[in-house]
């Protein structure tokens, strides 16, 4: 058994967010000793979420800077697209964007809670359309881990009958919320044109369930949720974790290397103290990598011996390779016919009440659909918190300007199209041979490219999101574009996985089904990063699951052992 | 017409006017992706006296990537003058005048907001900085022109005639007053942004929310429903 600060443990995880926060959960149920390393900052969202704070409050009226990529009220800390000090760069001629958070509980604190499963296609990708590579496992081996996880983490929805929707077990989902005025114009329109519209799946209480309260249908979920509604790490599987006795967490711990024993196990990691810049060096009879897809290859590529001179774990040589984000294209309407519509509160659950998933699985199969794989439709409108964005769409001034934008306001849409793209060969990430990071470890450098596959996809949803905006009697208020430029850059939706990819084969995955690395047996990787592929369901609940699983066999077998 | 603009909120620091004006630099500037103001101005190119000044950056200090977010603070000074505060104020109520909907800009405390927007070391607001400040300076230069004095001391009348000139987004399309209906728009957004995202804004647009629901989201009210499945039996067929 290892020990740090007195505290001897026998699975040592790097990271907090959706992997290692569910990891520590379940290993530590199993009366499993973990230490958890996270190399931001302590954050307790309780005392610290900005619940009830009003856009007239904050600097700039809360909106977006370089300093807070979501607005003043973003739940995020220390990070962003950029965080000062521990650059990223980018392969000539390339964009790829690298969101960060540099907290306790990471990304899960700021997420949307947008929590769909995978269906069966999207475990076997390959199968059904020749590109990519299939996942070693299949949606039967998910469902009942699916069902498990969706319980413990609490997510309201319903069972739709929809293909891309599969059915969550018998009493697995809290009732979801009651659609809004202008989600229900658009399942209308949904209805003329042929195309589903359902609940969308969010990992937001609408009952009590274990420490957490149900939403009370206010405040936005991107500032973290101070009664546990909203799922992030921090509200729920940390605080139980700790309070089993079986977990210890060291926050601003950068880790920067996994070393390797002369057997070839991962015997520890070194971390840089945030506070004194100093190395700290820690052992561990097992080590989990959750750190984000991105940060784990960075871990890995940095850690070279004799044995992985190539990075550790690292003999495929996939370790950053296969990088994948959604996709993503945003598209706006404006509807004449709910000028004026009567005030209601439309906060609701703040996110989506209904979405649009994909519908052309058949057009897809036949060859009339130009792309291979689906995407979906997230739609916003109605009457939110008014804010600098509010006055714009007037002309001219005076009392005829005011009432202009009085009679616009709820009355525009908007469609977010976020797809999957098909893993290619030029996404990847490896490390900078010239830049540093203000802690001396070797930054990653990106290379990215999309294919036609994603702007066939794009020109798709243009044309769809058109249709459904004209059905409503409206018109497109997004300027005109190409799908080209309407695609917006890589890492910009911030779902990026695929840089240690599982598979059942050593010589082109990283890691086997479970998460464990084909070289080191006692290494384990359980962030997206072991994505085979990325289906167009946001991946924040897949990780969960991959992590509850995967946890739950290392667990039986350290109590084996 | 000198009425002075008293800021509705305590100024944390002196009024430091702290551009340096020159007259040489064509103006340009690209939007960092995340700041999410409006669109960055393009070049010059029209024909009219748009003034051209430029301004030396304002360096910070920033908020940070982990600021206080329950209890939020402007860290950076404000930089108006008194004379383009009261501009500012001038312009605000011109634009967003007291209705019965309604009280006026200055009422509620939007000429602060846009000299906090204006001072604040971000690039998208250094834009609409120099976009702002090369609009009021415009406006005084084309009110000497027409009528010998700077557009505070012209007329009710003279100053309307030239708002009547810019207000308008088609205008944007004469060359002499291209970059001045930029301006104006740009303030025009401000104006209205902060006016409707005011307690007394947000009330007069009636957005109702950020208040616990306890229980199931009520939903749509009978009204609101109403009104929708009016416009759902009426949708083009």
């Amino acid at each position: 058994m290892a020990s740090f600060d007195g505290f001897e443990y026998d699975v040592l995880i790097v990271g907090s967010g959706a992997g290692g926060g569910m990891a520590a959960h379940i290993l530590t149920e199993a009366g499993i000793k973990v230490l958890m390393l996270e190399a931001g900052r302590d954050y307790d969202p309780v005392e610290e979420t900005p619940m009830f704070q009003m856009n007239h409050e904050a600097p700039l009226r809360g909106e977006s800077t370089s300093d807070k990529n979501f607005g003043y009220f973003d739940a995020t800390v220390d990070g962003g697209w950029e965080v000062p000090g521990e650059p990223y760069t980018n392969a000539e001629g390339t964009t790829f964007r690298w969101w960060r958070a540099r907290m306790l509980g990471g990304r899960t604190n700021h997420f949307g809670r947008y929590v769909p499963r995978f269906n069966d296609r999207d475990f076997k990708p390959f199968t059904h359309d020749g590109l990519g590579v299939d996942w070693p496992l299949d949606y039967d081996e998910m469902q009942p881990w699916y069902d498990k996880t969706e319980k413990l983490v609490g997510v309201s929805g319903n069972n739709p009958g929809v293909y891309d929707v599969p059915d969550s077990g018998e009493g697995v989902l809290q009732p979801h919320a009651k659609p809004r005025v202008y989600e229900l114009l658009v399942e209308a329109a949904c209805k003329k044109l042929g195309l589903p519209i359902v609940p969308m799946r969010r990992a937001v209480l609408t009952r009590a369930q274990d420490t957490r309260e149900a939403c009370f249908n206010a405040t936005d979920c991107g500032r973290g949720c101070s009664i546990g509604a909203a799922f992030q790490t921090t509200t729920s599987v940390i605080p139980w974790a700790k309070d089993t006795g079986n977990l210890k967490v060291v926050t601003d711990a950068m880790v920067k290397e996994v070393h390797l024993s002369d057997d070839g196990k991962a015997s520890g990691v070194t971390f840089v103290n945030r506070k004194n810049m100093q190395d700290v060096r820690v052992d561990a009879d097992y080590v989990i990598l959750a750190a984000s897809a991105c940060e784990t290859a960075r871990l890995m590529l940095n850690s070279t011996s004799e044995k992985f001179p190539n990075g550790l774990a690292n003999s495929s040589g996939q370790v950053g390779r296969n990088l994948m984000d959604s996709t993503g294209a945003d598209f706006t309407g404006y509807i004449p016919a709910l000028e004026g519509r009567p005030k209601y509160n439309e906060d609701g659950l703040a996110g989506n009440h209904l979405y649009i998933p994909w519908w052309d699985y058949e057009g897809q199969d036949d060859g009339s659909v130009k792309f291979k794989r689906g995407y979906h439709l997230e739609i916003g409108g109605g009457f939110g918190e008014p804010g600098m964005g509010t006055g714009n769409g007037a002309d001219g001034y005076g009392k005829s300007a005011k009432d202009q934008i009085r009679k616009k306001y709820g009355s525009g849409i908007y469609f977010a199209l976020r797809g999957e793209m098909v893993v290619n060969e030029n996404c990847y990430c490896e490390i900078d041979p010239d830049v540093k990071d203000k802690w001396g470890i070797p930054v990653l450098k990106f290379h990215w490219k999309w294919s036609d596959e994603e702007y066939n996809q794009v020109a798709h949803g243009m044309e769809w999101t058109e249709k459904l905006i004209k059905a409503m009697g409206g018109y497109v208020t997004s300027p005109k574009r190409t799908p080209e430029e309407a695609l917006l850059p890589g890492g910009l939706i911030i779902h990026e996985v695929g840089t240690t990819r599982m598979g059942d084969d050593p010589a082109t995955s990283v890691t086997n089904k479970w998460g464990q690395t084909w070289d080191v047996d006692n290494l384990y990787i359980m962030d997206g990063g072991v994505f085979a592929s990325n289906p167009h369901k946001n991946c924040t609940i897949t990780i969960l699951t991959l992590a509850m699983k995967n946890a739950t066999k290392l667990a039986e077998e350290i109590k084996n052992a | 017409m000198h009425k002075s603009y008293s800021p509705k909120v305590s100024r944390r620091d002196s009024l430091k006017w702290i551009g340096k004006m020159s007259t040489t630099v064509l103006i340009g500037g690209v939007v960092v992706a995340c700041d999410t103001a409006d669109q960055p101005m393009p070049e010059v190119k029209g024909t009219s006296h748009w003034p051209n000044l430029t301004f030396d950056p304002i360096m910070g200090p920033k908020y940070g990537q982990d600021p206080d977010m329950t209890n939020p603070t402007t860290p950076w000074a404000r930089t108006l003058t008194q004379d383009q505060l009261n501009l500012i104020a001038h312009l605000s109520d011109i634009i967003c005048p007291a209705d019965e909907g309604g009280p006026s800009a200055t009422v509620v405390g939007v000429p602060d907001v846009i000299d906090e927007w204006v001072s604040a070391p971000y690039e998208a607001q250094q834009n609409d900085r120099v976009l702002i400040l090369n609009g009021l300076q415009w406006l005084d230069d084309e009110a000497n022109m027409r009528n010998g004095s700077s557009f505070m001391n012209s007329s009710s009348d003279q100053q309307i005639a030239i708002i009547d000139d810019i207000a308008y987004e088609k205008q944007a399309e004469i060359a002499e007053f291209e970059h001045a209906v930029m301006f104006f728009a740009r303030l025009r957004s401000l104006v209205f942004g902060a006016y409707f995202s005011s307690p007394e804004g947000i009330e007069d647009i009636g957005y109702i929310g950020n208040e616990p629901i306890i229980g199931d989201y009520p939903g749509p009210t009978e009204e609101a429903m109403a009104h929708l499945n009016e416009v759902i039996a009426n949708l083009p067929a």
